[in-house]
Parts: structure tokens; C-alpha cells; sequence
């Protein structure tokens, strides 16, 4: 039997909606950042780790379904064009949507939001870095998305090969330069009196990421 | 605009724009510190500090790069190598400061810290550069006593 057009266009609409889910997912991750540990650092489980989750998931849906392929499910081609035009003038409108409105305006308003907050949290005796960072990250968006969009092998394993990826990025290039700003507050902290021998260890550790995984999987062999 | 991009250029004017600036206010406070007798040598050091920003980092770094990154000792040996710098590197530059302080101290009678004679200057040179052989001491104490007490 034969998929319906209406049940394939839907099909289709969804696959052609997720890299703009992607994005959207990209932007409440940035503000889960801020919000659930003051934005240095993330919650196993927490709004960060689940949105970027799901923007990867989004991006790495195509690999990701043809998984049913492998399981004997009879799959239909999915990600072709939308034959029905009202469903196909919602897809660009929503893409549209996404990328003038909350990508070209709302993203920007928002990192300014937590520029705004870092000067707040210093005011109120806090650390300015938290917001900063998700500043940082909300305006970088679209390059983190491009940048998952890089790392997707675009089979069915994409979606860790991503998170693989994503980690080696963190490890290697972010950490390295987190280490700087380690050090940095070790000697700000030293200024203003407090211990500062933790940032130092930390930002060792920060330098010796990889390191340290190595370490741990020796450990449990 | 990325991430990358916004974290490597806010820790580059961290450390090259900000501290830099924020050692002149240390040493100014150094200096009001040491004309009404407090302690000043908190924000003498914390000055240089902001100074040395970069090279600390580059220090860092290199502590970090004694093996290759896949080894799961290189945490282990960068902690070794930064030991191994404090104690054999700049410990006997401290010495040499407190000898000369503790030389100052004896002829002039003047106290370089509030709190230190000059006895305490040279003990601190010795033991500054005797750091090695404590610890191997200790380790050597620490050796004899694994058999228990009889």
C-alpha cells in the first residue's frame, strides 16, 4: 500500500523543520547556560546538556531514522520537496521565521540582556564571567550550528559521531583558552586575598582534558 | 561571531588589556601600604602578577606538554613539573631575596616584613633551599616507620 501524499508531505515537513528546531534548541540551550549553574559549568541532565542534545538530534535526524531501515521497517523517502503548496508556504514561513526573527533579532537582544546582567551579578557581589559566557555562546549560535553541521558523517551514527566531535572540540580548542582565564582569576583571587591554588589545578586540568580521559579509562581497565 | 571566537578574545583582554592595568592600582596600594607600616607584599606580588599574566600561562602550558596528550599521566607529570619549578626554580630565587633582606635587616636594624628579624630572613633562605632534602627526610622517617612500633 502506498504512503498517502498528505502523511509523506508531513513527513517531509517535520525532517525540512529540524535544522530550524536545531537552531531554536541552540538558543534555549545558551539560556540554560546562564540559568541553571551560573553558567560556568552545566547540570548532567540539566537544560543545557538536554537542549544540545536535542539541537544534535535535530540536525542528525536523517542518519537517525535509518535505523529503522536496519530493524526491518518498511521506510518511506523522507526529505524530499513538499508537494502540497499551503504545507510547503508554512515550512519556508517557519524557516523564515526562525532565521529574521528570533536568529537575526532575538538572539542579539538577549546576549545584550546578559551583558546587561553581568554588570547586575557584579553589582550584587557575583561573578560577571556566567553571564558573559552565555552572552558568548548565544551570539556564536549559528556558528556552533554550522560547526555541528560540519561534524555530522551524515550516518546512522551521525548523532554521536557528533557528540564525540562536539567533545573533542571542547577538550581541545575551548579548554585550552578556559585554562587562560583559569590562571587569570587565580591571580585575581590572589589580589583580593582568597585562595587561588584550586584555579591553578583547575587550570592545569583544563590544559590535560584528554589526559585525564586516558587516565580514567586506564583506571577502569 | 562564534564561541571560539568571543572566549579566546575575552581572555586575550583579560590578560593583556585588563590586568596589565589593574597591576598599577596594586602598586599603588602596595605603596600607601608600606608608608602607614601594613603588609604590602600581597599587592606588590599580586602586581607582578597581573604583569606575568601571560607568561604564567605560557609556564601552564608548557607544564602541560611534558607528555603527549593521550597519556594518562601527563596531569600527574605537569603537577610534578610545576613542583619541580616552584621548588627548584624559584624557591632559590626567594632564598637569594631573603638572604639579601635578611643582610639588610641585620646591618640597618630596619625589619624589611613587620612581623620578621633577620634570624627569620636566613632560616627561611635555608629552608628555601634545603626543600629537596626535607622532603627526603621526611620521606626517609616516613620509610623507617613501616614495620610498626615494636
Amino acid at each position: 500500500m502506498q504512503t498517502p501524499h498528505l502523511l509523506t508531505d508531513i513527513a517531509n515537513l517535520l525532517i525540512l523543520l529540524a535544522p530550524s528546531a536545531a537552531l531554536v534548541s541552540l538558543v534555549l540551550a545558551g539560556i540554560s547556560l546562564r540559568r541553571e549553574t551560573g553558567g560556568v559549568s552545566f547540570v548532567i541532565e540539566g537544560g543545557f546538556t538536554k537542549w544540545m542534545f536535542w539541537a544534535v538530534v535535530f540536525l542528525t535526524l536523517p542518519g537517525l531514522l535509518t535505523w529503522f531501515s536496519g530493524f526491518g521497517v518498511n521506510m518511506p523517502s523522507l526529505g524530499g520537496s513538499i508537494t502540497s503548496w499551503w504545507l510547503a508556504s508554512f515550512e519556508s514561513d517557519v524557516s523564515s521565521f526562525v532565521q529574521s526573527f528570533v536568529m537575526g533579532r532575538m538572539v542579539p537582544v538577549l546576549a545584550a540582556f546578559m551583558v546587561l546582567r553581568s554588570i547586575l551579578d557584579t553589582a550584587e557581589g557575583g561573578n560577571p564571567l556566567p553571564s558573559v559566557f552565555a552572552a558568548l555562546f548565544l551570539l556564536g549560535a549559528q556558528t556552533t550550528y554550522t560547526l555541528i553541521q560540519q561534524y555530522n558523517t551524515g550516518t546512522q551514527y551521525a548523532t554521536v559521531d557528533v557528540l564525540d566531535s562536539l567533545w573533542t572540540y571542547l577538550a581541545s580548542v575551548i579548554m585550552p583558552i578556559a585554562a587562560g582565564l583559569g590562571i587569570f582569576g587565580a591571580i585575581i583571587r590572589f589580589a583580593a586575598g582568597k585562595p587561588a591554588m584550586r584555579l591553578v589545578g583547575v587550570s592545569l586540568a583544563m590544559l590535560c582534558v584528554s589526559g585525564l580521559w586516558y587516565l580514567i579509562e586506564a583506571m577502569a581497565q | 561571531m562564534s564561541f571560539y571566537n568571543g572566549i579566546l578574545n575575552l581572555t586575550n583582554w583579560t590578560g593583556n588589556v585588563i590586568l596589565p592595568t589593574l597591576a598599577g592600582l596594586l602598586f599603588a596600594l602596595a605603596v600607601v601600604r608600606f608608608s602607614r607600616g601594613l603588609a604590602y607584599f600581597q599587592p606588590m606580588y599580586a602586581g607582578l602578577l597581573c604583569l606575568l599574566g601571560s607568561g604564567l600561562l605560557r609556564a601552564l602550558e608548557t607544564f602541560a606538554s611534558q607528555k603527549s596528550w593521550n597519556d594518562p599521566d601527563v596531569y600527574w607529570m605537569s603537577i610534578v613539573t610545576l613542583v619541580d619549578w616552584t621548588c627548584n626554580v624559584i624557591m632559590p630565587l626567594y632564598a637569594a631575596l631573603e638572604v639579601a633582606a635578611g643582610g639588610l635587616s641585620l646591618v640597618s636594624g630596619m625589619r624589611i616584613h613587620h612581623t620578621s628579624g633577620w634570624q627569620r630572613h636566613f632560616l627561611a633562605a635555608g629552608l628555601s633551599l634545603l626543600l629537596s632534602g626535607l622532603l627526603r627526610l621526611a620521606e626517609y622517617f616516613v620509610a623507617q616507620g613501616t614495620q610498626g612500633v615494636a
